[in-house]
């Protein structure tokens, strides 16, 4: 192995983002037909069939699955998988809202966690201002000054910027922001408490 | 493993030191010797190597924010999938067959009969307790990564149970996660 191995290149979905050759087993295949299509029609033949003659969508399928157990009785126990893949597709569906709930990330929302640092002191983080448009570096300056306090902004865990402000403000902070930013609702504020996410309202 | 996973369940993510980052290195290149000579491309001397920390001792190596190993509980390292799409020669594979690949995405461990029956494949070296990339019947690209919990020899006389641990999977969290900031 003295030669560098080229990487190589795999095609991948853009609407599911599997590889193309493993949408059939993807969340959604229907959805990748379209893609497929354009992209990889090699990888699946039956497709194509499927779009030149779609009036008849189900009878070539039938066709298809009788093709296939004709071509060997292994592959005759994927036929019969196929019509189950079907179900499994509706089931993903349903299933799909989990990954609706991964996309609320970028929701507009602001999170308040109180930090413990020394027994009775404490650091309140703020999360998520800039989101709504406002400036980091402003608001650390005015949460100083109402609470007479240090404000300061801060690089997150994930690299995101945070505002942390000295001392345990959870109670008033919240009717702050919603006075000098109208913009953010009662409803986007979040605490952390024991780990979990708690609507202030 | 990954089955739910997101930048959430990182709990710290920190530049290591030159030390861990040699031994990371060295320990990836022991494991994998077919990647070697493109580790200095993959993991680039220069740029900062971050590791980071998740529930259940788990461990993500980062380079330019982009996970590409994995372990556990300080075992081997792993190559996440999409980093073995592109060498997908450096791991010793196993093949399932077509009936598996719809269980083994949804992130279900890998049973010895999917191995032994005509569409899977056994590659006879390999030992227990080792990582492996599953490959699926018909398919040119992997499948999922794997642990195993037998020999190859074992998992053919036994034929039964579990086979290999599934640990990253073809679209689980991990997979979606191409990015971490």
């Amino acid at each position: 192995m003295a030669e560098k191995p080229q990487p190589v290149k795999v095609l991948y979905c853009a609407v599911c983002s599997l590889p193309a050759e493993y949408c059939e087993f993807g969340p959604d295949f229907e959805k990748c037909k379209p893609w497929l299509l354009k992209n990889a029609p090699e990888l699946y033949p039956d497709l194509l069939k499927d779009a030149t003659g779609k009036e008849a969508d189900k009878v070539s399928e039938q066709l298809q699955s009788v093709g296939i157990s004709s071509g060997g009785g292994r592959d005759g126990a994927a036929s019969t998988a196929s019509p189950g893949d079907s179900s499994s597709n509706k089931l993903e569906e349903v299933k799909r809202l989990p990954g609706g709930k991964v996309k609320k990330k970028d929701k507009q929302e602001v999170v308040i966690e109180k930090v413990v640092r020394n027994k009775r002191k404490c650091i309140t983080v703020v999360k998520g201002l800039e989101l709504f448009g406002i400036k980091l570096s402003d608001a650390s300056k005015k949460l100083g000054k109402k609470f007479a306090t240090g404000a300061s902004v801060v690089k997150g865990p994930t690299d995101k910027e945070q505002i942390d402000v000295q001392g345990d403000i959870s109670l008033d902070i919240v009717e702050f922001l919603t006075e000098t930013w109208p913009d953010v609702p009662e409803a986007a504020i979040y605490f952390i408490e024991d780990g979990k996410k708690v609507p202030v309202v | 493993m990954f089955k739910k996973f997101s930048s959430e369940d990182v709990s710290a993510q920190n530049q290591v030191k030159a030390s861990v980052q040699r031994k990371i290195r060295q320990s990836i290149a022991e494991e994998y010797p077919g990647l070697e000579p493109v580790l200095d491309d993959l993991l680039p001397k220069k740029s900062p190597l971050i590791v980071a920390k998740c529930q259940n001792h788990l461990n993500l190596v980062l380079v330019n924010n982009v996970p590409l190993f994995f372990n556990i509980r300080d075992g081997p390292y792993m190559p996440t999938l999409r980093l073995l799409h592109q060498y997908p020669n450096i791991m010793k594979k196993l093949q399932v067959d077509r009936g598996a690949i719809r269980f083994v995405l949804a992130g279900a461990n890998i049973m010895c009969p999917g191995l032994t029956s005509p569409g899977g494949a056994l590659d006879d070296q390999v030992g227990a307790e080792t990582p492996v990339v599953i490959m699926a019947e018909g398919k040119q690209h992997a499948l999922a990564i794997g642990f195993t919990k037998m020999s190859a020899k074992d998992i053919r006389a036994i034929n039964k149970g579990i086979g290999v641990d599934n640990m990253h999977y073809l679209n689980d969290g991990l997979w979606k996660m191409e990015r971490l900031d």
